[in-house]
């Protein structure tokens, strides 16, 4: 059992993830594996499909993890996951191996997750395979140089959605929302959580019961991206945090009883403008737009019981 | 890089404390300086650092700057105003 | 000694992967290989087989999951056919990239279309070139052995290599073949527990699969090359070895019936070779020259065993029982490929192709008998005038 971590300073201080990677200055991605590599021990194996983590880590025939790590495809993560668990499970069982079974962490970006990968995601999920998904949700396909994902939201420029006469909000689709594609009708799951990277104890914690909960266990992590959003490289933290304060990202969890039960309920929601204003990917939207993302930030707040008493801006 | 240098299919050990295959701090335009008066000792810069870069030692917090990138975010976090950022031009090394 | 069953190619694999004692296995269904994966998991429900049966959600995820068992030090085992095979297609190269002996069997099938589920080895065929080992049984007892022999080759320290166990869908899966099922201590001697030494472990943590600097790839590629080229030699010791011990012995590479002073024969792999080579026999009978060779690796390519076994006649029909379409030659990669074989000798041994049994179709006696009909005019007036041959519709 991995111990709920109390403070800050009660928080481990080995690293495995560690210094020596080619992910842009303040990425938030880079962050929050950081932390989840910190909560989740030595005891680990981390399975990097395509992405970000995949390329900006492992560039030049080395990794920063100091514990075991194998590329997936973009597209199987959560099959490759169900391996590795599945493989321990025979190996231990069979006395062919004296090793503990290890924590198993899939950690996919949002087009591993939400878009090419979801196939072999659900998969893993229905099946019951003890492991830990992570979607690091940095909103666009970005090692590819930005392009729109089912995640990115309305409104954001990408390079696949840029705005223009014809389309001046740039993206006009509203993102998939994948916690709650994985909240309900997979039978087995046993966790599901949200989190940011602006609160790192609350995201180490929520790392920590995914992987006691043996089973299916996702977690949902927000990591701004200084690149693809357009914000400089300081604010990545800031960022993260205004999207929670805003009702852009709302952070909750649900164990087992299939209830939404919210763990951080901002005292003073701010208008999302304020988020919005700081990245140059919103910078061409116009009122009837922002207030299209006030209204999608109501609506899932609404849907995960946050209510809402906005500060007027 | 030469034949028998790539090891067999690519795999490599995992490091143990730092990534030497990629050093980053050749990156950075600014340098985070601590002002150990102001410090808490909070450790939200330590919690914070995407590059693992802000070590806990016995003397306070130190930044590793063999791989700090200069985000940043260091000092945008601090409550206290304790780090600043200062121009990487400004030193001799 | 082992014992004898009538039994057909998919329950014949499935005896073979519980010898192997499997750790792994992941299914998916589509016919006609589904009848392997039915068997093995009547196993693990009986208790007869101790090991993880997982339901793929599809055949890309079959490979997915046993390419992370296999890096566990698990040995793993799947299987597809036809559509299946190629839906999997962007797994095979990591599979191989990462050096991981896994075995996939693949019961032969067309791809779509034409939308049915006779057997073609078009679907096999298409993965050739992703650094695997590639090999065709042509009866249930072969397609037995063929799984053994395939882990043993594939775990070899010295190849570390996927490997696709092939057989002709229907013609060998679903017919019932005399088969000796060996015994578990014969096994235990044959195929040794599988160690991998770049394997998923914490307490010896390692970067499996990591981006490279370009500089780095001409070396890995050339790492892969080397161990399926290394094979070889790895593939005539392992069947002399299983002949000792099973007391079945085969022609590692080419199986040669009916040659000796043959002039004109028949160059084809898989199940259709037991019709050619009735055809040869009774054309023997009859005074005619002719036989069969037989292709049983198609990875490694054997070169110099095609071409010292097919170098002694004077006209070789090689049968593509796949479809291609605008291939050099206008036949088949079978005949490609012996072409590739046979071209230093010069204009000696003048080769055509024969492309037969798509969509599943028998190749019928008839046919053999027309080509090599077709062979011996060739080898009597010692030129051809064309390079392919469609059947029925060209010959």
């Amino acid at each position: 059992m991995l111990e709920d971590i109390k403070t800050l300073r009660k928080a481990p201080r080995e690293e495995y993830y560690v210094p020596g990677h080619r992910t842009c200055a303040g990425c938030g991605p880079a962050l929050q594996y950081r932390l989840v590599a910190k909560a989740a021990g030595a005891n680990t194996i981390f399975i990097g499909p395509t992405g970000c983590m995949y390329v900006a880590n492992t560039s030049y025939g080395c990794g920063p993890w100091a514990v075991p790590w194998i590329h997936a495809q973009i597209t199987n993560g959560g099959a490759v996951g169900s391996g590795i668990e599945a493989a321990y499970k025979a190996l231990i069982r069979k006395h062919k191996t004296d090793a503990e079974f290890p924590n198993v962490i899939v950690m996919a970006g949002d087009g591993g997750s939400s878009d090419i990968g979801i196939q072999a995601l659900s998969g893993a999920f229905y099946r019951g395979h003890n492991l830990l998904f992570i979607c690091y949700d940095n909103e666009s396909y970005a090692n590819t140089g930005i392009q729109t994902s089912p995640t990115t939201p309305y409104g954001a420029w990408t390079t696949f959605t840029p705005a223009g006469p014809v389309s001046p909000e740039g993206k006009k689709l509203f993102p998939k929302d994948l916690p709650k594609i994985m909240s309900h009708g997979h039978p087995e799951l046993k966790y599901l959580a949200t989190a940011s990277i602006a609160f790192p104890v609350d995201l180490m914690n929520k790392v920590r019961r995914g992987l006691n909960a043996q089973g299916p266990s996702f977690l949902y992590i927000h990591a701004p991206c200084p690149k693809g959003w357009s914000f400089p490289s300081e604010k990545t933290v800031s960022i993260a945090k205004l999207a929670v304060d805003t009702g852009m990202f709302q952070l909750y969890e649900m164990t087992e009883d299939r209830r939404f039960k919210v763990t951080y309920r901002p005292k003073e929601l701010k208008p999302v403008e304020e988020y919005l204003k700081l990245q140059g990917r919103f910078k061409h939207l116009r009122p009837e737009h922002i207030e299209k993302l006030q209204n999608f930030a109501q609506r899932r707040m609404q849907e995960v019981g946050i209510e809402i008493t906005l500060l007027s801006s | 890089m030469s034949f028998k240098e790539v090891p067999f299919a690519g795999t490599v050990p995992s490091p143990k404390r730092e990534n030497e295959g990629m050093v980053t701090g050749n990156w950075r335009t600014k340098r985070p300086v601590l002002d150990k008066d102001k410090c808490t000792d909070c450790l939200i810069c330590w919690i914070s650092c995407p590059d693992a870069c802000i070590d806990q030692s016995t003397t306070g917090l130190a930044f590793n700057l063999k791989y700090c990138k200069g985000c940043g975010i260091c000092a945008e976090v601090c409550p206290s105003n304790a780090i600043t950022n200062v121009p990487e031009l400004d030193y001799a090394d | 000694m082992g014992v004898k069953k009538r039994i057909s190619g998919c329950v014949a694999v499935a005896n073979g992967v519980k010898l192997a004692d499997v750790d792994v296995i992941c299914s998916y269904p589509i016919r006609p290989y589904t009848g392997i994966m039915s068997e093995l998991a009547r196993m693990v429900a009986d208790g007869e087989l101790d090991a993880e049966f997982i339901h793929g959600e599809g055949e890309h995820a079959q490979l997915s999951v046993v390419y992370g068992a296999s890096a566990c030090g698990a040995r793993a085992f799947t299987g597809s056919s036809g559509v299946g095979v190629t839906y999997a297609m962007e797994v095979y190269s990591p599979i191989s990239g990462e050096r991981l002996p896994l075995q996939m069997a693949i019961a032969d099938r067309t791809l779509d279309p034409p939308g049915d589920f006779g057997s073609e080895h078009t679907d096999a065929l298409c993965t050739r070139d992703q650094g695997w080992l590639q090999g065709w049984s042509s009866t249930p007892q072969e397609a037995l052995d063929m799984t053994l022999m395939w882990y043993r080759i594939g775990e070899d320290p010295r190849v570390l290599l996927p490997q696709y166990s092939c057989q002709d869908g229907y013609f060998v899966s679903h017919i019932l073949g005399e088969v000796e099922i060996p015994d578990a201590a014969q096994v235990k001697e044959f195929l040794p527990p599988y160690k991998n030494h770049h394997v998923l472990d914490v307490r010896r943590p390692q970067i499996i699969g990591a981006q490279i600097e370009p500089a780095m790839g001409p070396p890995l590629q050339y790492q892969r090359y080397q161990a399926v080229e290394g094979a070889r030699q790895v593939i005539k010791q392992a069947h002399a070895e299983f002949a000792g011990i099973f007391g079945r012995s085969y022609d590692p590479f080419v199986e040669e019936y009916m040659t000796d002073d043959a002039e004109a024969a028949i160059f084809i792999q898989g199940a259709h070779a037991e019709t050619a080579k009735t055809v040869a026999r009774r054309l023997r009978n009859l005074g005619e020259k002719v036989g069969v060779v037989r292709l049983r690796v198609f990875r490694p390519y054997p070169t110099q065993e095609v071409r010292l076994a097919l170098s002694k006649f004077k006209a070789v029909g090689v049968v593509d029982n796949s479809a291609n379409f605008g291939i050099a030659g206008s036949s088949g990669v079978m005949l490609t490929e012996a072409r590739t074989a046979l071209y230093n000798l010069g204009d000696k041994v003048k080769t055509v192709g024969f492309v037969g049994g798509l969509g599943g179709e028998m190749i019928t006696h008839d046919e053999f008998y027309r080509m090599f009909a077709k062979l011996k005019e060739i080898a009597k007036n010692g030129k051809t005038d064309r390079d392919g041959y469609w059947l029925p519709f060209e010959l």
